[in-house]
């Protein structure tokens, strides 16, 4: 039972104290990796429920969305608000604290994604995106990662204007937009009690019906093993699928940064020719009018001249953000898996002589 | 439970399979009937019952999952709860909760049907064969599952047994049935193996929490694994050798086999090999570097202009 002082730090609605961590239920884990498993290649969302303790967020239960997404908004928050609804009546924390993604090789950083994720942490502020990379899942390793908008970008993006001043006044740079929470992951007692379960052969699982039906074989009894049995998928040594794919989305992502560059080198010589021509003109101007008052006419009046020759806007450095941000994940991507590949490597060379 | 000398004819379910279609009914052969499980399922309803109302001593829920063509294998994937009230004489189910519910569910996962409830509790009784009534009427052509996860943990087990229903007796009223347990397997992604192995880790601690494990710490947990059966086999053989322990043919000759697993390669040719995917590898590590390098100078330059 939580003590008094956890009761009345959970009931501070105004969430004094900033999220440092989170913490899954083991259910939450598996729904979510179950989820994301069946529906491969698609991307797929689902809602996180809990609680806030503390500076922990706690996340109890969780639930997939539906996927098509082309139907009407209402549709989708219909789904929602009923399922919330049915959950409630079954003693499920009915507080939304978050929402999951599945991702395909860390190719996560995209404007939808970071729109959704500042409308919900503007309307909760204990809020964590959570996404889980069903490629790098199936070697051996769950990959789940819990993030949230820096505060610095949530006020940026409000605000909506991304130029290079304000960047670096806001001191943001492409590390900056995410940050990170460290994830911890919870049993229950019974729940303990049902791991362990599983570990000892499987035999209190399977019940012998042999007198009912005979023409079943009962010779699978050799072939059980106990449902934690060690797994070594992670001593797989295959470099190819991974790496290649990895590089062919390092590449694409390079191109784009390479448009995006395009893009802002072209503004900046837009840029650079108005600001000639005004000068030009300006200068011609003066000239113009020093040839009249030499000559006794009236100087013309100087006009607006920022109307005349108008500069444009610079575009949104956005994009450029999330890209260096999406290159700066591949790369790590690729240095994660590249060490235990290295040590797995050597394990062969050494099991070779 | 059958402990008396007179027999007790039994109506088994009849699945109908194609084949069996064109044969005589006399001939048809009902099919040996096998559920798998997904852990997912055990865990729900683990986390069900930690939430039940006080005062409830047994929660129940539908059951979701696929079957198999000819209905003889039946896969439970996914569950959830449904509220229910038992009283003395009478037990009532939401059943407006349970089509609601299965609703969503179908929009999430059309593949999904019913094929169950669960329940926790060991006890099975007519309230049991009430409810399965009901859900066999949901289920339709195919006998109904019923799953129980004993949370009592009486004889320090979780047991979980999975029945099929059976009419017995000489009226066909709904309670006369008699459960027939049918044996139950355990099936999951090779992702959710890893999950499960994660929160195997956590079994061991104090307060049942473990952190997430970095793809090293990964790698050396699985390297110690293998190092502690490596000691264990050569400690057998070791005995063996000495006289200690009597030798076995099978276990000798499995040991055999694993060991001529391991290709054998001629040594110039795997170092060959050995260098080119270590080039490969380095070569790799070397670009990514580089690039994140010219993004973390391109950073610095932004923010001195």
């Amino acid at each position: 039972m939580p003590s008094n002082k956890e009761l009345s730090a959970a009931l501070d609605i105004e969430g004094s104290v900033p999220i440092h961590s989170v913490q899954l239920d083991a259910m939450v884990v598996l729904k979510i990796v179950k989820h994301c498993r069946e529906s491969i290649p698609a991307t797929v969302t689902g809602q996180l429920m809990g609680l806030d303790v503390n500076g922990v967020l706690e996340v109890t239960h969780s639930f997939p969305m539906p996927k098509n997404n082309q139907d009407s908004e209402d549709d989708a928050s219909n789904y929602q608000v009923q399922m919330m609804r049915c959950l409630r009546e079954v003693n499920v924390d009915d507080n939304s604290v978050g929402w999951y993604q599945s991702t395909n090789m860390g190719n996560f950083m995209n404007q939808s994604l970071i729109e959704h994720q500042f409308e919900f942490q503007q309307a909760l502020s204990k809020s964590v995106l959570i996404i889980h990379d069903v490629a790098r899942s199936s070697m051996g390793n769950i990959n789940l990662r819990a993030l949230r908008l820096t505060p610095a970008f949530m006020k940026l993006y409000k605000e909506k204007k991304f130029t290079t001043e304000a960047l670096t006044k806001a001191k943001l740079t492409f590390s900056n937009i995410f940050e990170e929470l460290p994830i911890t992951i919870r049993n229950t007692a019974l729940l303990t009690a049902l791991l362990y379960e599983l570990e000892t052969a499987d035999e209190s699982i399977e019940v012998s019906t042999s007198h009912l039906t005979t023409y079943k074989s009962t010779a699978s009894a050799p072939a059980n093993k106990s449902v934690l049995a060690p797994s070594f998928d992670v001593l797989d040594l295959s470099l190819d699928p991974y790496v290649a794919k990895n590089l062919e989305n390092l590449m694409d992502t390079i191109d784009d940064h390479h448009q995006e560059q395009g893009n802002y080198a072209y503004w900046q010589r837009s840029v650079e020719r108005e600001n000639k021509k005004k000068a030009a003109y300006l200068l011609n101007r003066k000239t113009e009018n020093a040839r009249r008052t030499a000559s006794g006419q009236a100087p013309l009046a100087n006009e607006d001249v920022d109307a005349m020759f108008k500069i444009p806007a610079e575009p949104s450095r956005l994009d450029h953000l999330l890209i260096s941000g999406q290159i700066d994940n591949y790369c790590k991507q690729i240095n994660e898996f590249a060490g235990p590949t290295l040590g797995k490597l050597f394990a062969v060379g050494e099991l070779q002589k | 439970m059958m402990d008396n000398s007179s027999t007790l004819h039994l109506a088994l379910p009849a699945v109908h399979t194609a084949a069996s279609a064109t044969a005589p009914p006399s001939l048809a052969q009902p099919r040996a009937f096998s559920t798998s499980v997904n852990p997912l399922v055990f865990f729900s309803i683990l986390d069900h019952y930690l939430r039940r109302n006080a005062g409830q001593d047994r929660v129940i829920g539908t059951l979701l999952g696929v079957r198999s063509e000819d209905g003889s294998e039946v896969e439970i994937k996914g569950c959830y709860p449904v509220p229910h009230l038992e009283t003395e004489d009478q037990v009532e189910v939401d059943m407006e909760y349970h089509r609601t519910m299965f609703e969503l569910h179908k929009q999430v996962n059309p593949k999904e049907v019913i094929v169950g409830w669960y329940a926790t509790g060991a006890a099975l009784n007519s309230y049991s064969a009430l409810i399965h009534d009901f859900y066999q009427k949901e289920v339709s052509s195919f006998p109904a599952v019923h799953l129980t996860m004993d949370t009592a943990l009486t004889n320090e087990r979780l047991g979980v047994k999975t029945y099929i229903s059976a009419p017995v007796g000489i009226t066909s009223k709904a309670d006369n049935c008699m459960f027939i347990p049918i044996p139950c397997d355990v099936k999951y992604f090779k992702a959710e193996r890893a999950g499960l192995e994660l929160l195997a880790n956590a079994k061991s601690t104090e307060s049942g929490s473990t952190s997430l494990l970095s793809d090293m710490d990964n790698l050396e947990q699985s390297v110690i694994e293998v190092q502690k059966m490596l000691e264990r086999v050569s400690e057998y053989v070791d005995s063996v050798l000495a006289g200690t322990v009597p030798a076995n043919n099978t276990v000798g000759r499995y040991l055999m086999d694993t060991v001529s697993v391991v290709p054998k390669v001629d040594a110039a040719e795997f170092e060959k090999m050995f260098n080119s995917h270590l080039q490969d590898l380095l070569m790799v590590i070397y670009l990514a570097n580089m690039t994140r390098t010219q993004l973390a100078v391109a950073k610095r330059l932004e923010k001195l202009m």
